[in-house]
């Protein structure tokens, strides 16, 4: 298992190909996410037992951007919620630096309170702070996000890329190590999609040590990425930099789409 | 949201496909009754069985449940078409919402001297005399047009208008309209040599007005007034209250009010935090009642050709899915609340509630108005005595 280890953390010092990569380049030797072998399986109404994760590793880097990627029930939001906490996994070793926080595919599912201050706020609730402190913290994370000037509107009003950024702003706001964001960008069009990819971006550069793993199935979005991860059937097939990882894709689509050509 | 709908659709086709199978099952008797050996062969087809013995006896009306229901239930029952559409075209929160722009006065006074004006304002008419109601009613009509935008006052001001022009009329017209039947005891004044009441020289009049067989008495109208002009005021404050104020300022004004009582034991962090949870899931809940309306009309369902039974069928699975969608809902709701590092505690829980109001002014001549309405409203009774 030490070897397998030695083996990834020496394939991830690549020579960076991005600026975001080269940034963060002299933190990459500490890692915000680490987990080892995890193994996770449920039981399905017959009684049979259903993997779910087969034998997954993967390291993110403390700072960096890093997005999950694979196809429509490989087990990525399972992964997500096991390094969540939300999930305890069957079998490996898991270590999440805290504090860290978890942003679900729904807006709706994560937005509890009635009006955006006070949803941004409700993280902040365990932290004991004073009002004041509260006040600068919400409107420095809904300005990060690009939503300022909806601090009193009542939630069920916004759009779902609003909602989807007042819920990014409230993980923002409690000052999280790692952040965990599920598929944020499912529900919205094309514009909304990049806004909340970009207020994620520039967030994470104006915030220091923040790490984060972002799911999605978008290519695209890769090239916000400082590194990706690709899952399959439960099993993370290969973890790199984001620009590898886009290459890797795109050639096994493109063979996919010869074979069937042929 | 959308997932919703995909789930809907096994649920809803098989029982549809299922009735309609069951009754044309029923015509196919006469292959069975050829081969006896099949039916062995095969039991699970025993309802078939029973049918083909009853018809192959010759017994004649054998009953055919089914399609007797069929003919005699009616189609298209309740209009169930347009009662969904109905449904999936309405507004998402029909009950009085926040609503910040125009900013106005009202916007800008403490949400705690509103709230005690809407107690006021509840309890006064009751207490006050006529023209102090109705000068009441006057002032909130005229409050809502200043402070909500044109399309919400008339919606609002419509319904509540009729609302209580209808119990006006009802109450005023049936206290005390009908003269008893059974006559006095007492003997007629002209009998008893004593002239008859004099009429009032200030021109009072028990009975007010009479049309035809009905009458509009003192008292009548008494009652008429205040349960109108009550009801009018119950809904139209709480509906300027609560255009004006975040649901948050609610809350803390709530908080505010209550939290003596945390001395006697009762859970005030606890009460304040599932009113704004209630508040957030409100919405949420008129929205599920929405899509999963829209989900059933954009099936494209032949409502015509079904019959009572089977729209009945769609309604209660229409209700289960909701209240499944909904718990499924507040399941995912407490999960996020862990997450968000809500332990359990609501009172290790701070809840941040901001109601900073930013003139102080707007707060003085609120309550001082409100004084000076108590004071208008109490005084005269005090001073005539």
């Amino acid at each position: 298992m030490m070897q397998s280890v030695c083996v990834r953390a020496s394939a991830l010092q690549l020579p960076p190909i991005n600026s975001h990569s080269s940034r963060n380049a002299a933190m990459a030797d500490s890692f915000a996410i680490d987990a080892q072998n995890l193994s996770y399986s449920v039981v399905s109404r017959q009684g049979k037992l259903l993997p779910i994760l087969k034998d997954c590793s993967l390291q993110v880097p403390s700072g960096q951007f890093w997005m999950l990627l694979g196809p429509n029930g490989c087990g990525k939001s399972t992964l997500l919620k096991i390094l969540a906490g939300l999930l305890s996994p069957d079998d490996g070793f898991l270590y999440v630096e805290r504090p860290r926080s978890f942003v679900y595919q729904n807006p709706d599912h994560q937005v509890v309170m009635p009006t955006v201050e006070a949803d941004v706020a409700f993280g902040l609730g365990k932290l004991n702070l004073t009002p004041n402190e509260i006040k600068t913290r919400v409107a420095k994370a809904l300005d990060a996000v690009g939503m300022y000037e909806y601090l009193k509107k009542p939630v069920h009003t916004l759009s779902g890329g609003q909602k989807q950024r007042v819920a990014t702003a409230g993980a923002l706001a409690e000052a999280c190590k790692v952040l965990l964001l599920d598929e944020l960008t499912t529900f919205l069009d094309e514009t909304d999609q990049i806004g909340v990819i970009k207020a994620m971006r520039n967030s994470m550069d104006t915030s220091q040590g923040i790490t984060a793993l972002w799911v999605t199935h978008r290519l695209e979005e890769l090239e916000f990425a400082d590194g990706a991860v690709y899952m399959e059937d439960g099993r993370i097939v290969r973890q790199g930099d984001a620009t590898s990882i886009r290459k890797f894709i795109e050639d096994k689509l493109a063979s996919y789409v010869n074979q069937i050509n042929l | 949201m959308y997932a919703n709908f995909l789930h809907n659709y096994p649920t809803l086709t098989p029982t549809l496909s299922s009735i309609h199978a069951f009754t044309s099952k029923n015509h196919f008797t006469p292959n069975l009754r050829t081969e006896p050996l099949f039916l062995h062969l095969q039991p699970k087809k025993s309802r078939i069985i029973i049918n083909c013995a009853a018809n192959s006896d010759g017994v004649k009306g054998a009953v055919n449940w089914a399609e007797i229901l069929e003919k005699w239930s009616p189609k298209n029952f309740l209009g169930a078409d347009k009662l969904f559409r109905a449904i999936s075209g309405a507004t998402s929160s029909p009950i009085a919402q926040y609503i910040p722009a125009p900013f106005t006065f009202v916007h800008s006074v403490d949400p705690r001297i509103k709230l005690a004006w809407l107690f006021t304002l509840v309890i006064l008419p009751a207490k006050s005399n006529l023209v102090m109601r109705l000068s009441l009613v006057a002032y909130l009509a005229i409050l809502s047009i200043l402070v909500q935008p044109a399309q919400v006052w008339k919606d609002q001001l419509g319904r509540v208008t009729l609302l209580s022009g209808i119990l006006f009329i009802m109450l005023g017209l049936s206290t005390d309209s009908a003269p008893s039947l059974i006559s006095s005891r007492a003997p007629p004044h002209s009998m008893m040599g004593l002239p008859s009441f004099p009429a009032s020289l200030e021109g009072y009049k028990y009975v007010v007005l009479k049309l035809g067989p009905l009458q509009l008495t003192r008292k009548g109208l008494s009652t008429a007034t205040t349960s109108a002009c009550l009801t009018f005021t119950i809904f139209q404050s709480a509906s300027v209250f609560l255009s004006t104020t975040t649901p948050e300022q609610i809350a803390f004004a709530l908080r505010w009010f209550i939290s003596p009582l945390a001395n006697l034991g009762v859970p005030v962090a606890e009460v304040i935090l599932t009113l704004l949870l209630s508040l957030r899931f409100i919405n949420l809940v008129f929205d599920e009642v929405r899509n999963v309306a829209l989900g059933i009309v954009s099936r494209r369902i032949n409502w015509q050709q079904m019959t009572m039974l089977e729209t009945i069928d769609v309604f209660f699975t229409y209700i289960r899915r909701i209240f499944r969608n909904i718990f499924v809902h507040a399941e995912q709701i407490s999960q996020a609340m862990i997450v968000r590092g809500f332990r359990g505690d609501s009172t290790t829980h701070k809840i941040f509630l901001s109601a900073d109001s930013s003139s102080g002014v707007a707060d003085y001549i609120s309550i001082s108005c409100l004084f000076g309405l108590i004071a208008l409203v109490t005084l005269p009774k005090y001073l005539i005595q």
